[in-house]
């Protein structure tokens, strides 16, 4: 959470009740944070439940469980980029975000489809419903954040 | 689900109406929000209390203890972390955050219930 720290140096608007205007290319401030605070929850459980899958009944469906460490990865990587300024980790944080919202449709519909295959339990089975269907959620709100704090064109 | 689960439903959920509420009418985190939010880790501190003492009274629990306490430990640094991140930035927004930690509390807690039955 250090990279929150930046945010204290811009000049802090009196008028907290509107949004101040995107002054520098972050994306951390307003709504940002608490995109990020939401994604940061998900790293920890989406981490915390991966390792102690692996760790514990690897053999029982080594697929969904690499699934669950793959997501643990991508929430991660979201998390972190969310958090920087400037636009390579917007960059990233778009790439992280669309994975994201690929990742919970296709496993979310394979899970629907062939539980023969998916019978266990990822983030991202039955499209995040174990979960509020938040993982559904979160990527699209993060695609619409993003976009609405996309980097100015580069002047030419 | 035992006392200290509806214990930590009942702040948890008073909490983060509390700040959707303070939130929602724009208003930046003040004492209200924060000592709501300090509720939540008080009755969290209150469940690692009971929960050490019924382990060194020789209760055993039915699931993985590590992932218990794992979940415990966790769930303690919520509210410390938003709070902290809450102060840095004076907004509306960080009422947001300030409302995520007693649902995520609660939900960690139904959760460290069914560990432990």
């Amino acid at each position: 959470m250090e990279e929150a720290e930046n945010v204290t140096a811009k000049p802090s608007h009196q008028d907290i009740a509107t949004t101040p205007a995107p002054a520098k290319d972050t994306r951390n401030t307003g709504p940002g944070r608490l995109l990020i605070a939401v994604y940061a929850v998900f790293a920890i459980s989406a981490t915390a439940r991966a390792g102690f899958q692996i760790l514990t009944k690897f053999s029982e469906a080594p697929l969904a469980y690499l699934l669950s460490a793959f997501a643990a990865v991508v929430y991660l990587v979201a998390t972190v980029s969310l958090a920087k300024s400037g636009r390579t980790w917007f960059k990233v944080s778009v790439a992280a975000v669309l994975v994201e919202l690929v990742g919970v449709l296709v496993v979310g519909a394979l899970s629907l489809f062939d539980s023969v295959n998916f019978p266990h339990e990822t983030v991202w089975s039955l499209f995040g419903r174990g979960y509020a269907f938040i993982p559904l959620l979160l990527p699209i709100l993060g695609l619409i954040w993003l976009y609405r704090r996309r980097p100015a064109p580069k002047q030419a | 689900m035992d006392a200290y689960f509806y214990i930590i439903l009942v702040v948890g959920l008073v909490s983060t109406v509390i700040c959707l509420g303070a939130g929602i009418l724009k208003k930046a985190p003040n004492d209200t929000t924060i000592l709501s939010v300090a509720a939540v880790e008080l009755s969290l501190l209150v469940y690692l209390v009971g929960s050490i003492v019924r382990v060194a009274g020789g209760e055993q629990m039915a699931g993985e203890p590590w992932e218990f306490w794992g979940y415990l430990l966790t769930a303690l640094l919520l509210p410390v972390g938003a709070v902290y991140w809450a102060i840095l930035e004076r907004t509306r927004w960080s009422n947001f955050v300030l409302a995520a930690v007693g649902v995520t509390a609660l939900v960690m807690a139904a959760r460290m219930n069914q560990i432990w039955y």
